[in-house]
Protein backbone atom coordinates (compact mmCIF):
# COMPACT_ATOMS: atom_id res chain seq x y z
CA UNK A 1 0.00 0.00 0.00
CA UNK A 2 1.15 3.59 -0.89
CA UNK A 3 2.85 5.49 2.25
CA UNK A 4 0.69 7.94 1.87
CA UNK A 5 -2.69 6.28 2.20
CA UNK A 6 -1.38 4.87 5.23
CA UNK A 7 -0.32 7.64 6.71
CA UNK A 8 -3.65 8.86 6.24
CA UNK A 9 -5.36 6.08 7.45
CA UNK A 10 -3.48 6.47 10.49
CA UNK A 11 -4.06 10.00 10.98
CA UNK A 12 -8.35 9.50 10.23
CA UNK A 13 -8.19 6.59 13.10
CA UNK A 14 -6.17 9.14 15.27
CA UNK A 15 -8.53 11.87 14.98
CA UNK A 16 -11.70 9.73 15.30
CA UNK A 17 -9.91 8.09 18.05
CA UNK A 18 -9.90 11.79 19.64
CA UNK A 19 -13.33 12.45 18.87
CA UNK A 20 -14.67 9.85 20.75
CA UNK A 21 -12.53 10.90 23.79
CA UNK A 22 -13.40 14.49 23.48
CA UNK A 23 -17.51 13.55 23.09
CA UNK A 24 -18.26 10.26 23.29
CA UNK A 25 -18.29 9.86 27.29
CA UNK A 26 -20.75 13.21 27.02
CA UNK A 27 -23.51 10.57 25.27
CA UNK A 28 -22.51 12.00 21.61
CA UNK A 29 -22.04 8.35 20.40
CA UNK A 30 -24.20 6.46 22.32
CA UNK A 31 -28.38 6.11 22.24
CA UNK A 32 -28.58 8.54 25.22
CA UNK A 33 -27.42 11.45 23.77
CA UNK A 34 -29.90 13.99 21.86
CA UNK A 35 -29.73 14.62 18.42
CA UNK A 36 -27.68 18.07 18.26
CA UNK A 37 -24.89 15.86 19.70
CA UNK A 38 -25.17 13.26 17.67
CA UNK A 39 -25.15 15.42 14.39
CA UNK A 40 -22.05 17.48 15.38
CA UNK A 41 -19.94 14.48 15.98
CA UNK A 42 -21.78 13.20 12.15
CA UNK A 43 -20.18 16.09 11.18
CA UNK A 44 -16.69 16.00 13.06
CA UNK A 45 -16.49 12.18 11.37
CA UNK A 46 -17.19 13.49 7.73
CA UNK A 47 -14.71 16.23 8.12
CA UNK A 48 -12.33 14.33 9.06
CA UNK A 49 -13.00 11.53 6.44
CA UNK A 50 -13.19 14.44 3.69
CA UNK A 51 -9.87 16.07 5.13
CA UNK A 52 -8.04 13.32 4.82
CA UNK A 53 -9.45 12.06 1.20
CA UNK A 54 -8.61 15.46 0.04
CA UNK A 55 -5.34 16.18 1.22
CA UNK A 56 -3.81 12.33 0.06
CA UNK A 57 -4.82 13.16 -3.21
CA UNK A 58 -3.53 16.25 -3.52
CA UNK A 59 -0.37 14.90 -1.78
CA UNK A 60 -0.33 12.34 -4.24
CA UNK A 61 -0.79 14.14 -7.56
CA UNK A 62 2.02 16.55 -6.27
CA UNK A 63 4.31 13.53 -6.38
CA UNK A 64 3.60 11.96 -9.85
CA UNK A 65 1.92 14.95 -11.50
CA UNK A 66 4.68 16.27 -14.53
CA UNK A 67 3.90 20.11 -15.75
CA UNK A 68 2.50 20.19 -19.76
CA UNK A 69 1.64 22.63 -22.29
CA UNK A 70 3.29 25.14 -24.23
CA UNK A 71 5.56 27.08 -22.05
CA UNK A 72 5.44 31.05 -23.07
CA UNK A 73 8.66 32.88 -24.79
CA UNK A 74 9.39 35.09 -21.86
CA UNK A 75 11.10 33.71 -18.78
CA UNK A 76 12.36 35.45 -15.18
CA UNK A 77 15.74 34.61 -14.02
CA UNK A 78 15.02 30.97 -15.46
CA UNK A 79 11.36 30.63 -14.48
CA UNK A 80 9.21 30.32 -16.87
CA UNK A 81 5.20 30.55 -17.49
CA UNK A 82 2.60 28.08 -19.15
CA UNK A 83 0.06 29.23 -21.93
CA UNK A 84 -2.83 27.37 -20.40
CA UNK A 85 -6.43 28.41 -20.63
CA UNK A 86 -7.62 29.60 -17.57
CA UNK A 87 -10.36 27.16 -16.09
CA UNK A 88 -13.68 28.35 -16.83
CA UNK A 89 -15.35 28.27 -13.50
CA UNK A 90 -12.27 30.30 -12.09
CA UNK A 91 -12.59 32.91 -14.88
CA UNK A 92 -15.88 33.19 -14.46
CA UNK A 93 -16.18 33.48 -10.47
CA UNK A 94 -13.12 36.07 -10.92
CA UNK A 95 -15.13 38.57 -13.64
CA UNK A 96 -18.39 37.90 -11.50
CA UNK A 97 -16.33 39.22 -8.28
CA UNK A 98 -15.47 42.61 -10.35
CA UNK A 99 -19.02 43.06 -11.36
CA UNK A 100 -20.15 42.76 -7.56
CA UNK A 101 -17.94 45.26 -6.54
CA UNK A 102 -18.48 47.66 -7.93
CA UNK A 103 -22.04 46.94 -7.94
CA UNK A 104 -21.56 46.85 -4.43
CA UNK A 105 -19.34 49.69 -3.55
CA UNK A 106 -21.41 52.27 -5.70
CA UNK A 107 -24.98 50.76 -5.33
CA UNK A 108 -25.69 47.82 -2.65
CA UNK A 109 -23.41 49.37 0.20
CA UNK A 110 -22.02 52.78 -0.85
CA UNK A 111 -18.83 53.30 0.92
CA UNK A 112 -20.34 56.52 2.41
CA UNK A 113 -23.49 55.68 3.08
CA UNK A 114 -23.28 54.75 7.10
CA UNK A 115 -22.98 57.74 9.21
CA UNK A 116 -23.00 56.71 13.16
CA UNK A 117 -25.14 60.08 13.68
CA UNK A 118 -27.32 59.70 10.45
CA UNK A 119 -28.15 55.78 12.46
CA UNK A 120 -28.66 57.68 15.92
CA UNK A 121 -31.19 60.11 14.05
CA UNK A 122 -32.43 57.37 12.51
CA UNK A 123 -32.82 55.46 15.98
CA UNK A 124 -34.75 58.91 17.92
CA UNK A 125 -37.17 58.95 14.98
CA UNK A 126 -37.82 55.61 15.50
CA UNK A 127 -38.45 55.95 19.11
CA UNK A 128 -40.31 59.16 18.84
CA UNK A 129 -42.80 57.55 16.64
CA UNK A 130 -42.85 54.61 18.84
CA UNK A 131 -43.56 56.95 21.99
CA UNK A 132 -46.44 59.05 20.12
CA UNK A 133 -48.13 56.16 19.04
CA UNK A 134 -48.12 54.67 22.35
CA UNK A 135 -48.87 57.33 24.79
CA UNK A 136 -51.10 59.27 22.34
CA UNK A 137 -54.36 58.44 24.48
CA UNK A 138 -52.78 57.99 27.88
CA UNK A 139 -55.16 57.36 30.63
CA UNK A 140 -54.86 58.68 33.97
CA UNK A 141 -52.88 56.42 35.58
CA UNK A 142 -50.33 55.61 32.92
CA UNK A 143 -49.75 59.56 33.04
CA UNK A 144 -49.27 59.37 36.52
CA UNK A 145 -46.79 56.31 36.06
CA UNK A 146 -44.89 58.12 33.49
CA UNK A 147 -44.86 61.41 35.98
CA UNK A 148 -43.61 59.41 38.50
CA UNK A 149 -40.66 58.23 36.41
CA UNK A 150 -39.62 61.74 35.10
CA UNK A 151 -39.54 62.56 38.18
CA UNK A 152 -37.19 60.11 39.73
CA UNK A 153 -35.08 60.22 36.78
CA UNK A 154 -35.21 64.14 36.94
CA UNK A 155 -36.73 65.36 39.76
CA UNK A 156 -35.45 63.08 42.94
CA UNK A 157 -31.83 64.27 42.73
CA UNK A 158 -32.63 67.09 44.11
CA UNK A 159 -36.22 67.38 45.77
CA UNK A 160 -35.67 63.71 46.94
CA UNK A 161 -36.99 60.62 46.12
CA UNK A 162 -39.93 61.26 48.68
CA UNK A 163 -40.52 64.50 47.16
CA UNK A 164 -39.74 66.46 50.27
CA UNK A 165 -36.65 68.57 49.33
CA UNK A 166 -34.71 66.20 51.42
CA UNK A 167 -34.64 68.29 54.80
CA UNK A 168 -34.52 72.13 53.35
CA UNK A 169 -32.07 71.24 50.35
CA UNK A 170 -34.66 72.07 47.48
CA UNK A 171 -38.67 72.84 47.84
CA UNK A 172 -40.99 70.62 49.41
CA UNK A 173 -43.32 69.55 46.76
CA UNK A 174 -46.08 68.57 49.03
CA UNK A 175 -46.73 72.03 50.20
CA UNK A 176 -47.91 75.14 47.04
CA UNK A 177 -44.86 77.32 49.12
CA UNK A 178 -43.11 77.00 52.52
CA UNK A 179 -42.70 79.67 54.92
CA UNK A 180 -39.60 80.69 54.03
CA UNK A 181 -40.36 80.86 50.58
CA UNK A 182 -43.45 83.22 51.02
CA UNK A 183 -41.28 85.64 53.27
CA UNK A 184 -38.26 85.61 50.84
CA UNK A 185 -41.22 86.86 48.11
CA UNK A 186 -42.28 89.60 50.39
CA UNK A 187 -39.09 91.00 51.39
CA UNK A 188 -37.16 90.87 48.14
CA UNK A 189 -40.47 90.90 45.48
CA UNK A 190 -40.62 88.47 42.57
CA UNK A 191 -40.79 88.84 39.01
CA UNK A 192 -43.46 87.65 37.24
CA UNK A 193 -41.61 86.58 33.99
CA UNK A 194 -42.97 82.94 35.10
CA UNK A 195 -46.71 84.37 33.83
CA UNK A 196 -45.39 86.04 30.91
CA UNK A 197 -45.45 89.82 32.31
CA UNK A 198 -42.35 91.99 33.23
CA UNK A 199 -44.87 93.77 35.76
CA UNK A 200 -42.75 92.41 38.59
CA UNK A 201 -44.33 91.87 42.32
CA UNK A 202 -42.96 94.60 44.46
CA UNK A 203 -40.44 94.05 47.89
CA UNK A 204 -41.44 94.92 50.94
CA UNK A 205 -40.66 98.91 50.27
CA UNK A 206 -44.02 98.65 47.92
CA UNK A 207 -46.64 96.25 49.79
CA UNK A 208 -49.26 98.15 51.81
CA UNK A 209 -51.29 96.41 53.97
CA UNK A 210 -54.64 98.32 53.38
CA UNK A 211 -55.97 97.54 56.80
CA UNK A 212 -53.35 99.50 58.78
CA UNK A 213 -52.39 101.85 55.91
CA UNK A 214 -48.94 101.47 56.78
CA UNK A 215 -46.12 99.27 54.87
CA UNK A 216 -45.87 95.66 55.90
CA UNK A 217 -44.01 94.52 59.36
CA UNK A 218 -41.92 92.25 60.15
CA UNK A 219 -44.29 90.61 62.38
CA UNK A 220 -46.99 90.85 59.93
CA UNK A 221 -44.76 89.26 57.38
CA UNK A 222 -43.59 86.06 59.91
CA UNK A 223 -47.77 86.00 60.24
CA UNK A 224 -48.52 85.49 56.76
CA UNK A 225 -46.18 83.62 56.21
CA UNK A 226 -46.89 81.28 58.21
CA UNK A 227 -50.75 81.58 57.22
CA UNK A 228 -49.38 81.00 53.05
CA UNK A 229 -47.65 78.62 53.85
CA UNK A 230 -50.29 76.87 56.14
CA UNK A 231 -52.37 76.57 53.07
CA UNK A 232 -54.70 79.88 53.80
CA UNK A 233 -56.62 78.35 56.43
CA UNK A 234 -56.84 79.39 60.10
CA UNK A 235 -57.47 83.26 61.63
CA UNK A 236 -53.67 84.28 62.26
CA UNK A 237 -52.17 86.24 59.48
CA UNK A 238 -55.72 86.21 57.56
CA UNK A 239 -56.51 89.44 57.90
CA UNK A 240 -53.12 91.01 56.62
CA UNK A 241 -53.55 88.48 53.22
CA UNK A 242 -56.72 90.18 52.87
CA UNK A 243 -54.96 93.73 53.36
CA UNK A 244 -51.99 92.79 51.31
CA UNK A 245 -52.10 89.89 48.70
CA UNK A 246 -55.47 89.41 48.30
CA UNK A 247 -55.29 92.93 46.42
CA UNK A 248 -53.81 90.76 43.58
CA UNK A 249 -53.68 87.17 44.47
CA UNK A 250 -57.42 86.95 44.99
CA UNK A 251 -59.30 86.49 48.23
CA UNK A 252 -58.76 82.55 47.45
CA UNK A 253 -55.29 82.97 46.93
CA UNK A 254 -56.44 81.19 44.00
CA UNK A 255 -54.24 84.11 41.63
CA UNK A 256 -55.08 86.14 38.42
CA UNK A 257 -54.26 85.56 35.16
CA UNK A 258 -51.06 87.92 33.66
CA UNK A 259 -51.02 89.70 37.76
CA UNK A 260 -50.60 86.84 40.26
CA UNK A 261 -49.55 83.26 40.19
CA UNK A 262 -51.68 80.86 42.09
CA UNK A 263 -50.38 80.86 45.70
CA UNK A 264 -53.02 78.38 47.11
CA UNK A 265 -52.04 75.20 45.81
CA UNK A 266 -49.82 73.83 43.35
CA UNK A 267 -51.62 73.76 39.37
CA UNK A 268 -50.21 72.31 37.00
CA UNK A 269 -49.54 75.23 34.64
CA UNK A 270 -47.45 76.62 37.19
CA UNK A 271 -44.90 73.12 37.73
CA UNK A 272 -44.88 73.41 33.61
CA UNK A 273 -43.94 76.87 33.56
CA UNK A 274 -40.94 76.30 36.42
CA UNK A 275 -39.83 73.27 34.55
CA UNK A 276 -39.54 75.17 31.40
CA UNK A 277 -37.72 78.39 32.86
CA UNK A 278 -36.27 77.29 36.16
CA UNK A 279 -36.43 80.12 38.90
CA UNK A 280 -34.21 81.02 41.77
CA UNK A 281 -35.80 81.87 45.32
CA UNK A 282 -35.17 81.40 48.60
CA UNK A 283 -33.19 77.96 48.08
CA UNK A 284 -31.51 78.42 45.32
CA UNK A 285 -31.78 78.37 41.87
CA UNK A 286 -33.34 75.24 40.10
CA UNK A 287 -32.45 75.11 36.38
CA UNK A 288 -34.42 74.68 33.49
CA UNK A 289 -35.31 71.29 31.96
CA UNK A 290 -35.56 71.43 28.46
CA UNK A 291 -35.00 67.71 27.44
CA UNK A 292 -38.68 66.57 28.36
CA UNK A 293 -41.12 65.59 25.41
CA UNK A 294 -44.28 67.25 25.30
CA UNK A 295 -45.74 64.24 26.95
CA UNK A 296 -43.35 64.20 29.50
CA UNK A 297 -43.80 67.80 30.25
CA UNK A 298 -47.70 66.98 30.36
CA UNK A 299 -47.04 64.01 32.89
CA UNK A 300 -44.97 65.36 35.22
CA UNK A 301 -47.23 68.56 35.80
CA UNK A 302 -50.07 66.71 36.52
CA UNK A 303 -48.02 64.36 38.92
CA UNK A 304 -46.04 67.24 40.79
CA UNK A 305 -49.22 69.30 40.97
CA UNK A 306 -51.33 65.94 42.47
CA UNK A 307 -48.31 65.38 44.88
CA UNK A 308 -49.59 68.36 47.58
CA UNK A 309 -52.82 66.98 46.86
CA UNK A 310 -52.07 63.62 48.83
CA UNK B 1 15.66 54.00 -7.07
CA UNK B 2 13.49 51.37 -7.18
CA UNK B 3 16.42 49.02 -7.85
CA UNK B 4 18.17 50.24 -5.01
CA UNK B 5 14.73 50.01 -2.80
CA UNK B 6 14.41 46.57 -4.13
CA UNK B 7 17.95 45.38 -2.69
CA UNK B 8 17.38 47.13 0.28
CA UNK B 9 14.13 45.77 2.34
CA UNK B 10 14.07 47.69 5.20
CA UNK B 11 14.07 50.87 3.46
CA UNK B 12 11.47 49.40 0.61
CA UNK B 13 9.48 48.70 4.05
CA UNK B 14 9.64 52.25 4.67
CA UNK B 15 8.97 53.62 1.39
CA UNK B 16 5.64 51.27 1.83
CA UNK B 17 4.85 52.70 5.40
CA UNK B 18 5.22 56.15 3.44
CA UNK B 19 3.45 55.92 0.70
CA UNK B 20 0.23 54.02 2.53
CA UNK B 21 0.12 56.49 4.95
CA UNK B 22 0.24 59.49 2.85
CA UNK B 23 -3.27 58.15 1.30
CA UNK B 24 -4.16 58.30 5.17
CA UNK B 25 -2.95 61.76 5.16
CA UNK B 26 -4.36 63.71 3.12
CA UNK B 27 -7.85 61.40 3.17
CA UNK B 28 -7.92 61.54 7.51
CA UNK B 29 -5.78 65.12 8.43
CA UNK B 30 -8.45 67.60 6.74
CA UNK B 31 -11.60 66.17 8.40
CA UNK B 32 -10.11 65.63 11.61
CA UNK B 33 -8.27 69.66 11.27
CA UNK B 34 -11.76 70.81 10.46
CA UNK B 35 -14.11 68.51 13.12
CA UNK B 36 -11.43 69.69 15.61
CA UNK B 37 -12.29 73.61 15.64
CA UNK B 38 -14.09 75.25 18.06
CA UNK B 39 -17.96 74.79 17.60
CA UNK B 40 -20.04 77.89 17.69
CA UNK B 41 -20.85 78.36 21.78
CA UNK B 42 -17.45 76.68 22.82
CA UNK B 43 -15.57 79.42 24.89
CA UNK B 44 -12.27 79.11 26.81
CA UNK B 45 -12.04 78.65 30.32
CA UNK B 46 -12.27 81.59 33.02
CA UNK B 47 -9.86 81.90 35.51
CA UNK B 48 -11.70 80.10 37.68
CA UNK B 49 -12.87 77.79 35.96
CA UNK B 50 -9.41 76.48 34.75
CA UNK B 51 -8.43 76.74 38.42
CA UNK B 52 -11.61 74.43 38.70
CA UNK B 53 -10.79 72.09 36.08
CA UNK B 54 -6.98 71.69 38.02
CA UNK B 55 -8.94 70.53 41.05
CA UNK B 56 -11.11 67.95 39.06
CA UNK B 57 -7.83 66.53 37.59
CA UNK B 58 -5.77 66.79 41.04
CA UNK B 59 -9.12 64.75 42.44
CA UNK B 60 -9.32 62.23 39.44
CA UNK B 61 -12.98 62.94 38.84
CA UNK B 62 -12.23 61.92 35.43
CA UNK B 63 -11.17 58.66 37.00
CA UNK B 64 -15.14 57.77 37.40
CA UNK B 65 -16.87 60.53 35.51
CA UNK B 66 -16.41 60.78 31.78
CA UNK B 67 -17.48 64.01 29.86
CA UNK B 68 -18.04 62.77 26.51
CA UNK B 69 -21.70 61.78 25.59
CA UNK B 70 -22.20 59.28 22.57
CA UNK B 71 -24.90 59.68 19.94
CA UNK B 72 -27.45 56.96 21.72
CA UNK B 73 -30.59 57.35 22.55
CA UNK B 74 -30.29 56.73 26.00
CA UNK B 75 -27.05 58.73 26.20
CA UNK B 76 -28.80 61.97 25.03
CA UNK B 77 -31.91 61.86 26.74
CA UNK B 78 -30.10 61.26 30.31
CA UNK B 79 -27.26 63.69 29.32
CA UNK B 80 -28.54 65.78 26.53
CA UNK B 81 -26.90 66.51 23.52
CA UNK B 82 -24.24 63.92 22.02
CA UNK B 83 -20.43 65.78 22.29
CA UNK B 84 -18.82 67.23 19.42
CA UNK B 85 -15.22 66.91 18.63
CA UNK B 86 -14.70 70.47 18.36
CA UNK B 87 -16.28 71.63 21.78
CA UNK B 88 -12.68 69.95 23.34
CA UNK B 89 -11.14 72.79 21.49
CA UNK B 90 -10.15 74.23 24.89
CA UNK B 91 -9.16 70.91 26.86
CA UNK B 92 -6.12 70.39 27.44
CA UNK B 93 -5.62 67.85 28.68
CA UNK B 94 -9.40 66.54 27.22
CA UNK B 95 -11.22 64.59 30.49
CA UNK B 96 -13.27 61.79 28.39
CA UNK B 97 -12.49 59.36 31.02
CA UNK B 98 -13.13 55.38 29.51
CA UNK B 99 -14.97 54.76 32.99
CA UNK B 100 -18.62 55.54 34.28
CA UNK B 101 -18.49 54.86 38.07
CA UNK B 102 -20.50 57.86 38.39
CA UNK B 103 -22.58 59.53 35.87
CA UNK B 104 -21.36 61.50 32.84
CA UNK B 105 -20.71 64.89 33.42
CA UNK B 106 -20.00 66.69 29.78
CA UNK B 107 -23.48 69.38 30.31
CA UNK B 108 -23.51 68.86 34.08
CA UNK B 109 -23.89 72.68 34.32
CA UNK B 110 -27.42 72.54 32.58
CA UNK B 111 -29.76 70.74 35.16
CA UNK B 112 -27.19 70.94 38.61
CA UNK B 113 -26.79 74.00 39.99
CA UNK B 114 -23.87 75.73 42.84
CA UNK B 115 -26.35 74.65 45.92
CA UNK B 116 -26.71 71.17 44.74
CA UNK B 117 -22.85 70.77 43.87
CA UNK B 118 -22.63 71.95 47.88
CA UNK B 119 -24.43 69.54 49.45
CA UNK B 120 -23.42 66.66 46.96
CA UNK B 121 -19.77 67.21 47.67
CA UNK B 122 -19.99 67.31 51.67
CA UNK B 123 -22.15 64.23 51.69
CA UNK B 124 -22.89 62.84 48.23
CA UNK B 125 -25.13 59.76 50.22
CA UNK B 126 -27.01 62.55 51.82
CA UNK B 127 -28.58 63.75 48.23
CA UNK B 128 -28.25 60.77 46.01
CA UNK B 129 -29.29 57.88 48.11
CA UNK B 130 -27.17 54.66 48.18
CA UNK B 131 -24.08 56.96 46.63
CA UNK B 132 -21.00 55.61 46.29
CA UNK B 133 -18.76 58.70 45.43
CA UNK B 134 -17.08 59.50 48.30
CA UNK B 135 -17.16 63.17 50.25
CA UNK B 136 -14.94 65.75 49.19
CA UNK B 137 -14.48 67.66 52.64
CA UNK B 138 -10.87 69.07 52.32
CA UNK B 139 -12.03 70.86 48.94
CA UNK B 140 -14.07 73.44 51.41
CA UNK B 141 -10.79 74.29 52.98
CA UNK B 142 -8.29 73.49 50.74
CA UNK B 143 -7.17 77.13 48.46
CA UNK B 144 -7.59 77.01 44.80
CA UNK B 145 -3.84 77.61 42.54
CA UNK B 146 -5.54 80.57 41.25
CA UNK B 147 -1.72 81.66 39.54
CA UNK B 148 -1.02 78.35 38.08
CA UNK B 149 -4.21 78.53 36.33
CA UNK B 150 -3.60 81.91 35.12
CA UNK B 151 -0.08 81.02 33.85
CA UNK B 152 -1.63 78.00 31.80
CA UNK B 153 -4.01 80.70 30.42
CA UNK B 154 -1.24 82.65 29.16
CA UNK B 155 0.65 79.49 28.31
CA UNK B 156 -2.70 78.81 25.97
CA UNK B 157 -3.16 82.04 24.90
CA UNK B 158 0.60 82.91 22.86
CA UNK B 159 1.35 79.04 21.97
CA UNK B 160 -2.30 77.42 20.90
CA UNK B 161 -3.39 81.39 20.24
CA UNK B 162 -6.75 80.12 21.99
CA UNK B 163 -8.89 83.76 21.63
CA UNK B 164 -9.26 85.64 25.24
CA UNK B 165 -10.00 88.97 25.03
CA UNK B 166 -11.19 88.09 21.68
CA UNK B 167 -14.85 87.89 20.18
CA UNK B 168 -16.55 84.45 20.50
CA UNK B 169 -19.69 83.55 18.18
CA UNK B 170 -22.50 82.49 20.41
CA UNK B 171 -25.47 79.86 19.66
CA UNK B 172 -27.56 82.71 19.89
CA UNK B 173 -25.69 85.10 17.42
CA UNK B 174 -24.51 87.35 20.26
CA UNK B 175 -20.92 87.31 20.88
CA UNK B 176 -18.70 86.73 24.02
CA UNK B 177 -15.67 87.51 25.21
CA UNK B 178 -13.51 86.05 27.83
CA UNK B 179 -11.04 88.10 29.13
CA UNK B 180 -7.61 87.84 30.17
CA UNK B 181 -6.45 89.72 33.08
CA UNK B 182 -2.65 91.40 32.03
CA UNK B 183 -1.08 90.64 35.51
CA UNK B 184 -1.69 87.90 37.95
CA UNK B 185 -2.76 90.51 40.36
CA UNK B 186 -5.88 91.76 37.69
CA UNK B 187 -6.17 87.68 37.21
CA UNK B 188 -6.21 86.78 41.05
CA UNK B 189 -8.99 90.23 41.34
CA UNK B 190 -11.31 88.56 38.36
CA UNK B 191 -10.89 85.15 39.92
CA UNK B 192 -12.27 86.50 43.03
CA UNK B 193 -14.82 88.27 41.60
CA UNK B 194 -16.67 85.38 39.84
CA UNK B 195 -15.78 83.38 43.23
CA UNK B 196 -18.44 86.27 45.12
CA UNK B 197 -20.95 84.75 42.52
CA UNK B 198 -20.96 81.33 43.22
CA UNK B 199 -20.32 81.67 47.17
CA UNK B 200 -23.57 83.68 47.17
CA UNK B 201 -25.75 80.65 46.28
CA UNK B 202 -23.63 78.74 48.89
CA UNK B 203 -24.29 78.09 52.64
CA UNK B 204 -20.92 77.00 53.92
CA UNK B 205 -20.19 79.88 56.38
CA UNK B 206 -16.41 79.10 56.62
CA UNK B 207 -16.41 79.27 52.45
CA UNK B 208 -18.32 82.48 52.51
CA UNK B 209 -15.57 83.64 55.29
CA UNK B 210 -12.62 82.91 53.32
CA UNK B 211 -13.78 84.21 49.93
CA UNK B 212 -14.97 87.71 51.94
CA UNK B 213 -11.61 87.34 53.06
CA UNK B 214 -9.90 87.43 49.20
CA UNK B 215 -9.58 83.52 49.32
CA UNK B 216 -10.52 81.01 46.98
CA UNK B 217 -10.96 77.71 48.30
CA UNK B 218 -10.63 75.00 45.55
CA UNK B 219 -14.96 73.63 45.78
CA UNK B 220 -15.76 77.41 44.81
CA UNK B 221 -13.39 76.56 41.61
CA UNK B 222 -14.42 73.73 41.15
CA UNK B 223 -18.08 74.29 41.41
CA UNK B 224 -17.05 77.37 39.01
CA UNK B 225 -16.05 74.55 36.36
CA UNK B 226 -18.97 72.39 36.84
CA UNK B 227 -21.26 75.21 36.29
CA UNK B 228 -19.45 75.94 32.76
CA UNK B 229 -19.90 72.35 31.48
CA UNK B 230 -22.87 72.92 29.02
Amino acid sequence: MNKTVLAAIIVVIAMLGFTYVAVGSAGGMGGDGDWVNKLAVLGAVVLVIVTAFVVTKYVRQMQSDTASGKLADENWDGIGEYKNELPLGWAVIFLGSIIWAIWYFLAGYPVNAYSQIGEYNEEVAAHDTKFEAQYANMDDATLNAMGESVFIVQCAPCHGLQADGMGGKAADLHVRLAEQSVKHAVVNGANNNLLGTSMPMPDRNGLMNANTNALVTDAEIDAVAKYVAGGLKGTEGADVFAGTCAACHGPDGKGMEMVAPNIAEMSPAMVDMVLRHGKKGAIGAMPAFTNLTEVQYKALDAYVASLSKK
Amino acid sequence: MFHWLEKNPFFFAVAVFVVIAFAGLIEILPNFAQASRPVIGTKPYTTLELAGRHVYIKNSCNACHSQLIRPFKSETDRYGHYSLSGEYAYDRPFLWGSKRTGPDLMRVGNYRTTDWHENHMKDPAGVVPGSIMPAYRWMFKNTADIDTAYAEQLTVMKAFAVPYNAEIPMVDGSKATVTLADTVEGARASALEEAKVIAADMKDQDVKDAVAAGQVPEIVALIAYLNSLK
